[in-house]
């Protein structure tokens, strides 16, 4: 089985540099043999890489030990769904999870786009020729089916990092690479238009759906990942800026400005150049945060186990994609420029470009703080960490302003906003803006400083605006006789990307009013004998006691303590503190109990020698709602993304 | 001038008024990073800032006084089965009972703090280093593949 696995590699590492070649060639002389031999490689490289895939499952599902790869991250303690799972809990799994990925991507987008003969045969050779490099480091430099000698065999598996045995994490790494990978597509079309010359807004519109399919997937991943932290790792948080976490959120932050940046090239073409700048810079952004979690780079949980030849190969890799990209646009650049000037500083477009360089200060912050410690060290000789508060003192200045563009776009019109234009759209939503902000002085005040209360206020303001939106299309097809249900069904039919759009916002003003509220965040320390009580907040919490673990794989302790509002019980929390016996790895368990309003978090530190236990308490306000905050997020995306019969297929169709 | 040009000037004002802001941050949200005791002594500046300080755990020194909510431990170049010299051990005082779960003697730990006056360690966190199961080391790979384990921040943030 395992046999197959490795040939079947092989000869996909080969169909890619064949098929990248056959569709130079296809490209260059617009040869429809080549190109068809190109579309051909396409298939069957997903096709060998499948039956690649397909073995080193099936070699998690039966435990195959003598496979090392196997035996480094599966055990036979483990339940069957996170064995298969483990698949890419290592190296060299996870590279073929991102090829098999990689080759999905490609054969989808030539299957629905076959008919399109200028671009395909550059498309299939970029998404190949990104193939044959995976491929080249599965061969050759980190195999999935490398045996153990005879000697070195095991009697059973060394298991996976208890830690990841969550069910959270087996969706967060597929949602991360669905993403990541799925930029290829659009940077591969964006590569095509460049190379072939197509240099309209073809290639835009064909890869739309593809885009935001990538973006929704790395935004699920990014969120996921916070998720597990806060109930996995218990340090009370969900986000430090780790560099993994900066990694997929660097490529998020330029993503997220080429699909708002789109909009403008598509209404008003202006923006062509900058457009083909921000895909290419997104993409190489996921294969940049892709080396720096594997290479080793740069100091993190994250990195893998690796080898010099590793790092170097990948950074080639990095360098050369951006390259072809980057130099092919500066020599299109003459033949790109916009056929509009912004008229307006206030119009809807000034608004999307302030947008833009708003992300990309994020970027640069992001991505600077990230790489200071490597920059440091190359200029001092001392490596300075620079941690998690810097970042928190920045980039309020940048997310901040991006939430109010979030409410102020959708009021100002296209090309040039009047006077009596701008009255009449804002003066709702500003409203709703100052009685939030209102609101919140009045209930929070000032212990949290100014930025909770500016947050809050802008939230509301935002919250104004999209209501305002709806309610104003509502009226207005509710006058042609509909009635309110069906006209919100038909707004989100007709206008998907509008007024889904404005979905994904609400989620996004969510997620802000939830990290707003962690300045208000409370963290204590307490020793405890059985019987005594802390309060918190008006919470009252009672320590009962600490009991062993009866479990198989890990052992340890298991705190009961009782919690009260006011006189009534309302929860028993039970933190644990364990140790897995096979990992030698300790972990302590969260016990959370969460309200709309707050989440009391406890950790238990320590059972002391006296029977009195260490406990540590949190109470983390409102950070219930960046949950449903993704939860929001995703509804809107899927509103976006939905197909419809008249605005999805058929009309994407008679655009090609 | 056009348009688009003046939300650039805009932009790249804001941008250098924000690098600024961040340059002048650094000083106080950063820890310089010392792989090991005798490499943060060498160093004159390390006693004026905040730091991270990477060692061992001397065997028998740790004392947790559950009353007084503290944990000294010496810290020593070494690890202590290690055998050979350990060189002058470094006294720490964490004022804290918060210790990360793998925090035992000959731990491999980083302490986090400044250099207190009487040449004690004051520590604002402790931070300990346990084998990553992401994936096994290679023999003979050099870099250490570790992660840090503690309470305060998920494993990892540093290091």
């Amino acid at each position: 089985m395992s046999d197959l696995g490795a040939s079947a590699l092989g000869l996909a590492f080969f169909t890619a540099l064949a098929g990248t070649v056959a569709g130079l060639l296809g490209g260059l002389r617009k040869d429809p043999t080549w190109a068809s031999v190109a579309r051909r490689a396409v298939h069957i490289h997903f096709a060998l890489v499948t039956i690649a895939i397909a073995c080193l499952f099936a070699a998690f599902a039966t435990l195959d030990l003598q496979l090392e790869y196997v035996a480094a991250h599966a055990s036979r303690n483990m339940a069957v769904p996170y064995r298969i799972a483990a698949l890419w809990g290592g190296q060299a799994g996870s590279l073929l999870l991102w090829l098999w990925m990689l080759a999905g991507y490609g054969t989808a987008a030539v299957l629905v786009n076959r008919r399109n003969s200028g671009l395909l045969p550059w498309v299939c050779g970029m998404l190949l020729l990104n193939s044959a490099f995976f491929g080249l480091l599965l061969n050759f430099v980190s195999d999935p089916f490398a045996k153990l000698a005879p000697s070195q065999l095991l009697s059973d598996g060394a298991g996976l990092n208890p830690l990841l045995q969550h069910p959270v994490m087996m969706v967060h790494p597929l949602g991360l690479y669905l993403g990541l990978v799925g930029f290829a597509v659009p940077f591969a079309f964006a590569f095509a238009a460049m190379a072939s010359g197509e240099l309209g807004t073809a290639w835009m519109r064909t890869t739309r759906r593809w885009t935001l399919w990538a973006w929704f997937f790395l935004s699920l991943g990014i969120m996921l990942g916070g998720r597990w932290a806060y109930e996995v790792l218990g340090w009370g948080g969900y986000w430090a800026w780790d560099p993994v976490e900066n990694a997929s959120f660097m490529p998020w932050l330029a993503g997220t400005a080429y699909l708002h940046s789109v909009m403008v090239q598509e209404k008003r073409d202006m923006l062509k150049i900058w457009n083909l700048l921000l895909i290419g810079l997104t993409y190489t952004l996921c294969l940049f945060g892709t080396m720096l979690t594997r290479s080793g780079l740069v100091r993190s949980v994250h990195a893998f186990a690796q080898t010099e030849i590793f790092g170097i190969l990948f950074l080639g890799y990095v360098v050369t994609i951006a390259a072809l990209f980057f130099s092919l646009l500066i020599w299109r650049a003459p033949e790109l420029r916009a056929r509009h000037q912004l008229e307006s500083v206030l119009s809807r477009e000034a608004g999307f470009v302030v947008n833009n360089w708003l992300f990309l200060a994020f970027l640069g912050i992001v991505f600077w703080g990230t790489l200071f410690p490597k920059v440091s060290e190359w200029l001092t000789g001392t490596e300075v960490l620079i941690g998690p508060a810097w970042f928190n003192s920045l980039v309020g200045f940048v997310a901040l302003p991006l939430l109010l563009l979030t409410g102020i776009g959708p009021l100002i019109a296209w090309r040039r906003a009047s006077g009596s234009n701008l009255r009449r759209q804002f003066l709702w939503p500003a409203g709703a803006g100052l009685v939030a902000g209102g609101l919140a002085g009045a209930l929070a005040g000032l212990r949290g400083g100014v930025f909770p209360l500016l947050v809050w206020s802008v939230s509301g303001f935002v919250v104004g605006t999209i209501v305002q939106e709806y309610v104003r299309a509502v009226r207005a097809r509710m006058r042609h006789g509909e009635n309110p249900v069906t006209a919100v069904a038909t707004l989100l039919r007709k206008n998907q990307r509008r007024y889904g759009g404005y979905i994904v916002h609400l989620g996004v003003v969510f997620i802000f009013i939830g990290i707003a509220g962690a300045a208000f965040n409370e963290e204590r320390l307490e020793n405890m004998s059985p019987g005594d009580t802390v309060t918190m907040n008006g919470y009252r919490l009672e320590y009962k006691t600490a009991l062993p673990i009866p479990a198989q794989h890990y052992g340890g302790a298991v705190a009961r303590l009782a919690l009260y509002e006011g006189d009534r019980g309302v929860a028993t929390l039970t933190p644990e503190r364990r140790v897995y016996w096979l990992e030698q790895q300790p972990a302590s368990i969260p016990s959370v109990y969460s309200t709309l309003n707050e989440d009391l978090y406890v950790i238990l530190t320590a059972v002391e020698p006296d029977g009195s236990a260490t406990v540590k308490l949190y109470r983390n306000p409102l950070v219930n709602w960046i949950w449903i905050g993704g939860y929001t997020f995703v509804l809107g995306t899927l509103l976006i993304m939905w197909p419809h019969p008249t605005a999805g297929g058929r009309s994407r169709s008679a655009e090609e | 001038m056009s348009k688009g040009v003046q939300i650039a000037i805009g932009g790249a004002l804001v941008v250098l008024l924000l690098g600024w802001y961040g340059a002048s941050q650094v000083a106080e949200t950063s820890f310089a990073y010392y792989q090991t005791l005798e490499e943060f002594r060498a160093h004159p500046e390390a006693a004026t800032r905040a730091v991270r300080v990477h060692g061992y755990v001397a065997a028998g020194s740790i004392e947790r006084d559950v009353e007084a909510r503290q944990v000294s431990f010496s810290v020593q170049e070494t690890p202590p089965h290690a055998g050979g010299a350990t060189g002058t051990p470094m006294h720490v005082v964490y004022a804290s009972l918060e210790t990360p779960d793998l925090f035992k003697d000959g731990a491999e730990v980083v302490v986090e703090g400044r250099l207190g006056a009487t040449g004690t360690f004051d520590a604002t966190n402790v931070l300990a280093k346990c084998p990553s199961k992401f994936e096994g080391v290679e023999p003979g790979d050099e870099r250490s593949n570790t992660a840090v384990s503690e309470g305060r921040e998920p494993p990892g943030t540093s290091s």
